[in-house]
């Protein structure tokens, strides 16, 4: 109940900010091309998805991994053949009042796939091979999410990898050995990315390189947490925000819209819940005693915790711009939903493996 | 069961491995406390250490000192009728901050723009080199603003990214549809504003050009003067003309606001404010009535001789304000207002006629006859000559080769325009018949004048009356004329100055240039006794409630030199000239009127074995107390008197009001009809075979013309017969011999020298003399019958 009320809580703040970024000073009458309901109508079918995933038997998704792992190539795969193009980028697939983006659903089915493999082999995932053999799994996915190109979920999907794997029990050594790995593999990556990602990691070095391109997000985005201070400029009325200094800002820099207006109080409270709930899934997991339910509880977290912090960091001028949402607070249909439905199966697991002290009802049935 | 068996076996083999992955979830744990510890660390460091400092860039992004344009002052004719004023228009401009972010958004409404506005994607090629002026005044190209390079919609956008807020002007005069497009659907076009601005109009479109000028964008090259002055790059600024010279006043004072703004610079509070101050006003001499007339007049009589340039001013002699000015051909500068084509400046600027140019003030052409008044003054003041002087003027004197001066055969003939020449003539008479060889003689001396003014004395005079100087006209791209003299010559042209040219240079003719403007200039000094003012344009300026700012004096160049009896004396022959002599076609019977023609030679394409000629005109009146000059120029335009003239005549109608048909005063009425002298036989001559008759008399030229034919007894021609003009004392003139139709004509006798002239028949039978008593314009038809 812990988890399902931080996670509501930081969706309501996330409504509520895209309000303030959207629709404050239009004065428009809200209609379902507003963002604010759109999100609201995402929340609720979101609350749904968790509600059928929490009823489930999450188990049931581990024969099916090969079919979830077809669908999310197929899916990934379709976004190439006839996604809509925006921002320069091909990531979403049209279903006329819903713009679908599979790989923010790729996020939970890879950690459901993942979590299979790494528990049917629980012992042996301190091998090589087997890491090995893990990582193919989603050596194709990343490699689509790469290309579309979307680095920020491509970083998520990697890292939430890299969590899982340390979860299932591979050396502390070996994972020295793949950041080193990493180190040396950075430049050659660097001549990989596109121009404008290079630019973005330039401008995030030097913020006054390009004031207009993405270094001025990063810039108007430092000014407007900057300038909340204490107790924020107070809802709807953060110059940075309402003035639309501040861009993008109901999804990725919908963090500085908090800073702004709630300020480091608000902020605080957000940063707050956010890590309230990766400790009460890291919580989940450890309470888990399945080790299928404790991989998925793990990369669940993971996702989030790796997509949280680029994104805050972003929003403070700590990590270049890569694009992504935070989760539960941004608008974006695609990602409340599929962050609700992890929960859904995050609360599935709970339920019945978890004696959770709040799960009463399921200790019973066990 | 076996199911639930085999899971709980599963998991005890997880549960049993459990050891080392509990110690990597100790790590996970570590990861996330220790990564929102970092995040809540740099949270408090922006907010709480750095929070006042963003506080003030936040400000800095919304508040906005803000110039508001102040409207430019309107320019009205003296009568108070509006010649330009500011209408609002359309326009289009893009803030680069609020464009679409990315690449193929951007390009999607910078293609959109490009093609609604008829606007170039990339940027074009200057398009250099256009031999604008062909051999006017280099200084003109200043003025004539050529358009500016046109940046490409993308570069454009480049240019804004070192100031992304500021919004880029992109098209000025945007048609309603277009704009009204932009506005409705301005959610497809995010950073791009329509906006109301005004812009020049100039009611009265090209007859005012030459004179209001336009205005523009400031000139690419200049812009740097203009900002230390105030300027923003898409401020407006009078580029030509009075909107130039007047700049000052037109331009107004800029206001400030001081306002909270968004992204894309539109104001959301405003703060504090103050007004723009409105541009003054100006009000000119002008009438835009009479120029409209004196367009129309010159039109008219251009198209009459196939005339490609004409000038035609009309000033104050009173204080130098310009009544009326027109150039022609001119333009429409509300083409350059509203930001010219490249296509419509190429036809412009490459138009042979050179519409651009205001010929009144650059077009520099030998004064032609005109010039004489200059001489005639300088010769009486100088004592070269008293007002009875009489020279003699034969239709031609010889001057020696300078370089054979003993050989006579290769002596240097100048004609005067008037073949048979005048008899002795003095200063008024000179005038009046604007004799070429007087003035060769007055200015260079002859054998039986050795007195001649001589050069340095004429071109002193010359520079007196304003010429090889600017006017000093509120318009640029003036020329100055030449006043030539014997250091120029041997500077310019490395020769010795000689007889020859002072001759030349006496009739305006040689190296002597002048612009109309310098032409009515000097005419208005001989009309007021000797004031050269400065040509005014503006009488006043006034604020924009109509308060008098500033009233502009008229401004004395200098009082020449000259007794005001000098002057008086060559007014008479300018009356003279007007009444009786070449210039008669402006004698007005309802004013009176003064003149002087002239017909200046220019190399050209010949006309019948003649250098073409540009026809002038200048006059005053009334000619007791002088009100009007008007100068009249058609280039290429033939003789002065016959083109000229009437144009001059018409302005002066216009002027005083008389209706166009307002007759020319009559013609002094012939003295006694006609009569046949009986002259005594000759010796030993056949009885006189012919008769001669006054058949009629018609109008003709402006020298008389006595035409007749000789026929026999059946009314039939007859070839060969020989007829003499005499002046009525047997010694004879003229001799024609009669063509296969019986025709002979006399087609000018000189009525000054004789009033009665007579006409027989000599060979192969003689007649009695027939007198006849001539009258200029007229022509008198006669004719020789068989007595028997």
């Amino acid at each position: 109940m812990w988890l399902l009320g931080a996670t509501l809580a930081l969706a309501l703040i996330g409504l509520a900010m895209i309000y303030s970024a959207t629709a404050c000073i239009t004065n428009e009458p809200l209609d379902f091309s507003s963002p604010t309901i759109r999100q609201f109508l995402y929340l609720i079918a979101g609350v749904v998805a968790m509600f059928l995933f929490a009823l489930v038997d999450f188990r049931i998704l581990g024969p099916m991994r090969w079919l979830i792992w077809l669908f999310v190539i197929a899916s990934l795969a379709t976004v190439f053949a006839i996604g809509q193009i925006t921002h320069g980028a091909q990531r979403w697939i049209d279903f006329g009042v819903f713009l679908f983006q599979p790989s923010e659903l790729s996020k939970l089915l890879l950690v459901i796939v993942l979590a299979k493999y790494m528990a049917d082999h629980a012992a042996q995932m301190s091998r090589w091979r087997y890491l090995a053999i893990s990582f193919g799994f989603i050596a194709i996915p990343l490699a689509l999410v790469y290309l579309q190109p979307d680095l920020g979920t491509t970083i998520v999907l990697a890292a939430t990898w890299g969590v899982m794997a340390l979860a299932a029990g591979i050396k502390a050594r070996d994972v020295l050995m793949i950041a080193a790995l990493l180190v040396v593999l950075a430049p050659l990556a660097w001549i990989n990315l596109r121009p404008y990602q290079q630019e973005r990691v330039l401008s995030f070095l030097d913020p006054g390189r390009d004031p207009l391109g993405t270094g001025y997000n990063v810039q108007q985005a430092r000014i407007a947490i900057g300038s909340g201070g204490l107790w924020g400029s107070g809802y709807c009325s953060g110059t940075q925000s309402q003035l639309r200094f501040l861009r993008i800002r109901q999804t990725d820099f919908i963090f500085s819209v908090i800073g702004e207006e709630l300020g480091f109080v608000g902020s605080l409270f957000v940063l707050g819940l956010i890590a309230f709930v990766l400790w009460r899934l890291v919580r989940a997991a450890m309470l888990a005693r399945n080790a299928f339910g404790k991989l998925i509880a793990v990369g669940v977290a993971a996702g989030m915790f790796v997509q949280s912090v680029i994104n805050l960091a972003m929003n403070m001028g700590l990590m270049p711009v890569t694009g992504i949402p935070l989760p539960f607070v941004s608008y974006g249909g695609s990602s409340l939903i599929s962050l609700f439905a992890a929960q859904g199966v995050v609360q599935s697991i709970l339920l019945r493996h978890g004696g959770l002290e709040l799960e009463g009802a399921s200790r019973e049935y066990e | 069961m076996n199911d639930l068996e085999q899971e709980y076996s599963l998991t005890r083999r997880v549960v049993a491995e459990q050891e080392k992955p509990r110690s990597n979830f100790r790590l996970f744990r570590l990861g996330i406390v220790a990564a929102f510890v970092v995040l809540a660390f740099q949270l408090a460091q922006l907010q709480l250490v750095q929070g006042e400092y963003y506080r003030g860039v936040a400000d800095q992004n919304r508040f906005r000192l803000i110039e508001t344009d102040a409207l430019r002052g309107i320019i009205y004719d003296r009568g108070g009728r509006i010649l330009t004023r500011n209408v609002p228009a359309f326009n289009v401009s893009i803030t680069p901050a609020d464009l679409p972010d990315g690449d193929f958004d951007l390009e999607r409404v910078l293609q959109t723009l490009a093609r609604l506005l008829d606007l170039p994607l990339a940027t074009l090629i200057e398009n250099k080199s256009l031999d604008v002026m062909g051999r006017l005044p280099a200084d003109l190209d200043r003025d004539v603003a050529r358009p500016q390079r046109k940046l490409g919609l993308r570069d454009l956008v480049k240019t804004g990214y070192s100031d992304p807020f500021t919004p880029i002007l992109i098209k000025t005069n945007v048609p309603r549809d277009i704009a009204f497009f932009l506005e409705e659907k301005h959610l497809d076009f995010p950073g791009v504003r329509v906006g109301l601005a005004p812009v020049r109009e100039y009611t009265t479109g090209a007859l005012f050009s030459h004179i209001l000028g336009y205005v523009g964008h400031i000139p690419r090259e200049l812009f740097d003067e203009y900002k230390e002055v105030g300027y923003a790059p898409d401020d407006p600024v009078g580029l030509t003309g009075l909107e130039y010279a007047f700049e000052r006043d037109l331009r107004g004072k800029k206001g400030t606001r001081y306002v909270s703004v968004d992204v894309a610079g539109r104001e959301v509070a405003r703060l504090g404010e103050e007004d723009p101050t409105l541009g003054n006003n100006l009000i000119l001499t002008l009438d835009s009535e009479f120029q409209d007339a004196v367009e129309n007049i010159l039109t008219r009589a251009m198209r009459g001789v196939r005339a490609k340039q004409g000038v035609a001013i009309a000033l104050d002699p009173r204080n130098g304000e310009i009544l009326a000015l027109v150039s022609l051909p001119s333009y429409d500068n509300n083409l350059f207002a509203t930001g010219i084509s490249m296509d419509d400046y190429t036809a412009l600027a490459q138009d042979p006629a050179h519409p651009l140019v205001n010929l009144a003030i650059t077009g520099q052409y030998p004064p032609g006859s005109t010039f004489k008044l200059i001489p005639a003054t300088a010769a009486l003041q100088e004592k070269t000559i008293n007002p009875d002087t009489r020279i003699s003027t034969p239709g031609i004197i010889l001057i020696p080769n300078k370089y054979f001066p003993d050989d006579r055969a290769l002596d240097q003939p100048f004609y005067d325009w008037y073949k048979p020449g005048f008899g002795a003539l003095n200063i008024r008479e000179g005038l009046l018949f604007s004799s070429d060889v007087f003035f060769y003689k007055l200015a260079g001396g002859y054998t039986d004048f050795d007195t001649g003014l001589g050069v340095e004395k004429l071109a002193q005079y010359a520079r007196w009356f304003g010429l090889g100087e600017t006017t000093g006209i509120d318009l640029s791209g003036e020329a100055k004329g030449l006043v030539p003299d014997s250091d120029w010559k041997r500077k310019t042209i490395g020769d010795i100055w000689t007889t020859g040219d002072t001759y030349n240079m006496a009739i305006g003719q040689g190296y002597v240039l002048a612009t109309p403007l310098q032409v009515a200039q000097y005419t208005e000094v001989v009309a007021n006794g000797g004031k050269l003012w400065k040509p005014q344009l503006a009488l006043a300026v006034t604020d924009a409630n109509g308060a008098l700012v500033r009233k502009i004096d008229p401004e004395l160049i200098r009082e020449i030199p000259v007794d005001a009896s000098a002057l008086a004396i060559v007014r008479e022959g300018m009356r003279l000239a007007a009444t009786r002599g070449t210039a008669e076609r402006v004698n007005l019977a309802d004013v009176n009127v003064a003149a002087k023609t002239g017909t200046a030679e220019y190399y050209g394409p010949k006309i019948n074995g003649h250098l073409p000629t540009h026809a002038w005109f200048t006059a005053f009146a009334p000619y007791e107390n002088p009100q009007i000059v008007v100068t009249v120029f058609v280039a290429g335009g033939g003789e002065g008197s016959e083109v000229a003239g009437p144009v001059a005549a018409d302005i002066l109608r216009a002027y005083f009001r008389l209706p166009s048909t307002a007759p020319l005063a009559a013609l002094p009425q012939p003295i006694a009809p006609p009569v046949t002298v009986r002259q005594p036989p000759t010796r030993g001559v056949a009885p006189h075979k012919y008769a001669g008759q006054w058949l009629s008399e018609v109008p003709g030229g402006e020298l008389p013309g006595i035409f007749g034919t000789v026929v026999d007894a059946n009314g039939r021609g007859v070839n060969g017969v020989h007829v003499v003009a005499d002046k009525c004392d047997g010694n004879q003139i003229f001799r024609e011999i009669t063509d296969g139709n019986g025709a002979f004509n006399f087609k000018g006798v000189y009525w000054k020298d004789s009033a009665r002239w007579c006409v027989r028949t000599v060979a192969p039978a003689d007649s009695d003399a027939l007198a006849i008593q001539v009258q200029p314009y007229r022509r008198y038809i006669v004719q020789f019958v068989p007595t028997q």
